[in-house]
């Protein structure tokens, strides 16, 4: 991938026109962007606002512009730096919804496998495999200190000797340590189907490949089983 | 035989259109709710007009003195119009006040119900009411007024003051989405008395436009050159409390600085007009028209926002919308004239 001056990405002009009429056949497009008296509500409200370059005011005045080229520039890097609190939705005189616009950019940018996406992803394969081969979001097995930094000083303490931890615990909870809770096949079989309609497993595709193939093999298991 | 004109409301625009029927020789009873007369400019102790700083006393003062002495005028202290029928082109109304009720027929009449200050503390961002040295506008002129400038939490002059614009006005959230058209000029008025009086007190004027239309603009030019007001593009988002009993404003300033938390001594905000409560009322008691804006409807908001959409029921002033003085005064004369022709007509 190249990157002008500015750090945007140099991309062909059919593309951006492209992403912009994608985001503009959205469903929500029209509930989320109304018109916009340029106040700034919306920023001074917004978390990250107060750590990076960012502002909900200029998403939504891209987006006003109708200009493929402005909303190109917040593909690869500005569209990460929300937070989705919906903060700014919240408080817009204008009822407009930047962070609803955000959520459609991030979703094109995901479905058709962009770098930025892929990177931003990438951290999230593990709970990705988790939760679409097995239906669980986190199991215990996953806790590790590396992982989860931001668990505090005993997070070292947590990750050992899991197999014992789990059977103290005073309910069930299938001693084991690969999952949290079980999930029966049909059920499985069920969400896999939902995966399938919802296009999970297509984005997952595009956005990782390797992941993709371990995904399917689970799935192709239990659907034969 | 003269008419009788029956005039609800006696802020600046009852008052003249009363006046002047007067003049004409016309019997006027001019119904007002409150104990006293001359609307919100005399309820807030307004000190002095915008556009050209005239003490209000010599607007409000002067047609409140000529309502009163004006022999063809009756005045009903604390009363209400408690019924109101048609009687053919003429209109049957009882007006109750404290010493009892009287039913009249006029042959006209004529609807001066003003506008309510919006309430700040319905939008919880600003935190009024939450933090002592958050008010508003009519809180400050009233402040002035009394020659009482001082920090509600401590009695002492505050040396930094942020005017925050458009509070209640253009605002889905709170269901306002038209402009209060005077708020921007009423802040700038009184961030240049307040830079005159007291010099040492910074102000900040927080905006997302300046609407100081038509001369206004002549204030907003000089609060500026001769007055070093601080004009910052950015709506505030937030107000919270900050070091040393200071309130902070948390905004975008949009051309500038980007973020900012901003403390002062005293953040006034600019709160708009509404209709309040009694345009409602009126429009159901009369049977008149209200707008989607929760003001009184005009029959042709350009051909004759004067004319309610009942014939023989005329409007003047802020009940109609926001707008300044000079315009209310204009349309209570121009209700005046048509109310008369009216009566005159179907004498
Ligand atoms: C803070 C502030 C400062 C301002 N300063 C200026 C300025 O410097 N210069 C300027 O030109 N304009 C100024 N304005 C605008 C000005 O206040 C209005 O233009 C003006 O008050 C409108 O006059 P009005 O008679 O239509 O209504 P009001 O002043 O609202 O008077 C209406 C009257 O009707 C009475 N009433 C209401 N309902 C009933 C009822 N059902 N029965 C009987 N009586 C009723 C009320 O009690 C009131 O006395 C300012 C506005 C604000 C908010
Ligand atoms: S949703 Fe995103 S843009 Fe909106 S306030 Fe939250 S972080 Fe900011
Ligand atoms: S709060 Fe709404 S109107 Fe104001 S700048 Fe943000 S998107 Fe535009
Ligand atoms: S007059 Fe100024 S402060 Fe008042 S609503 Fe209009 S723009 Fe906002």
């Amino acid at each position: 991938m190249e990157y002008d001056e500015n750090g945007v990405s140099i991309v062909p002009a059919d593309l951006k026109k492209e992403i912009f009429e994608e985001a503009r056949k959205d469903f929500r497009y029209e509930e989320y962007v109304r018109g916009c008296l340029n106040c700034g509500v919306c920023t001074g409200g917004c978390p990250p606002h107060r750590f990076f370059d960012f502002s909900p005011r200029i998403v939504l005045q891209k987006m006003k512009s109708k200009d493929p080229e402005l909303i190109w520039t917040m593909m690869d890097e500005y569209v990460w730096a929300c937070f989705q609190c919906f903060t700014c939705a919240m408080i817009c005189p204008f009822l407009n919804s930047p962070g609803g616009v955000i959520a459609i950019l991030r979703e094109i940018a995901v479905r058709r496998g962009f770098e930025s996406a892929k990177k931003v992803l990438k951290p999230y394969s593990r709970v990705l495999l988790k939760l679409t081969a097995y239906g669980n979001q986190l199991s215990p097995d996953m806790i590790q200190p590396d992982f989860f930094p931001d668990w505090g000083p005993h997070i070292g303490y947590a990750s050992t000797d899991l197999a014992v931890k789990r059977k103290a615990i005073p309910m069930p909870t299938l001693q084991v340590t690969n999952l949290a809770w079980d999930v029966a096949p049909e059920t499985m079989k069920e969400l896999y189907d939902i995966f399938d309609e919802a296009g999970v497993f297509k984005i997952i595709e595009a956005v990782d490949p390797s992941l993709y193939e371990i995904i399917q093999d689970i799935v192709d298991d239990v659907r034969s089983s | 035989m003269s008419e009788n004109i029956l005039v609800i409301g006696g802020g600046p625009a009852g008052l003249n259109a009363a006046v002047m029927l007067s003049e004409l020789g016309v019997n006027v009873a001019l119904v007002e709710r409150d104990s006293f007369l001359g609307g919100n400019p005399k309820k807030f102790k307004y000190k002095f007009l915008f556009p050209d700083m005239q003490p209000a006393d010599n607007v409000i003062g002067e047609l409140i003195k000529k309502a009163e002495s004006g022999g063809n005028i009756k005045v009903y202290y604390s009363s209400e119009v408690s019924d109101f029928k048609e009687n053919g082109k003429k209109f049957d109304a009882v007006i109750k006040s404290a010493s009892g009720s009287e039913t009249k027929t006029f042959d006209s009449v004529i609807v001066a119900t003003g506008f309510e200050h919006f309430d700040p503390a319905r939008d919880a961002k600003y935190s009024y009411q939450l933090f002592d040295d958050v008010i508003d506008i009519k809180d400050l002129e009233r402040m002035m007024g009394e020659n009482n400038f001082v920090r509600p939490s401590n009695g002492k002059p505050p040396k930094k003051v942020a005017f925050i614009l458009c509070v209640g006005s253009r605002d889905r959230h709170v269901g306002n989405q038209y402009c209060s058209r005077v708020c921007c000029t009423v802040s700038v008025k009184q961030a240049i008395e307040m830079r005159e009086h007291f010099p040492d007190c910074e102000a900040y004027i927080f905006y997302m436009d300046i609407r100081t239309y038509g001369f206004f603009e002549d204030l907003y030019w000089k609060a500026m050159e001769e007055h070093d007001v601080q004009i910052v593009k950015g709506r505030i988002a937030e107000i919270t409390s900050g070091p040393d009993n200071t309130v902070v404003c948390k905004g975008e300033d949009t051309l500038l600085r980007g973020p900012f938390e901003i403390p002062f001594d005293m953040v006034v905000l600019a709160s708009g007009m509404e209709g309040g409560p009694q345009s409602p009322e009126i429009s159901s008691k009369l049977g008149i028209e209200l707008d989607e804006h929760g003001f009184l409807k005009p029959e042709n908001v350009t051909l004759s926002p004067f004319k309610s959409n009942k014939p023989g029921v005329f409007l003047a002033g802020a009940c109609t919308g926001p707008k300044a003085i000079s315009d209310s005064i204009t349309e209570g004369a121009a209700a005046a004239m048509n109310a008369y022709t009216y009566a005159v007509k179907n004498r």
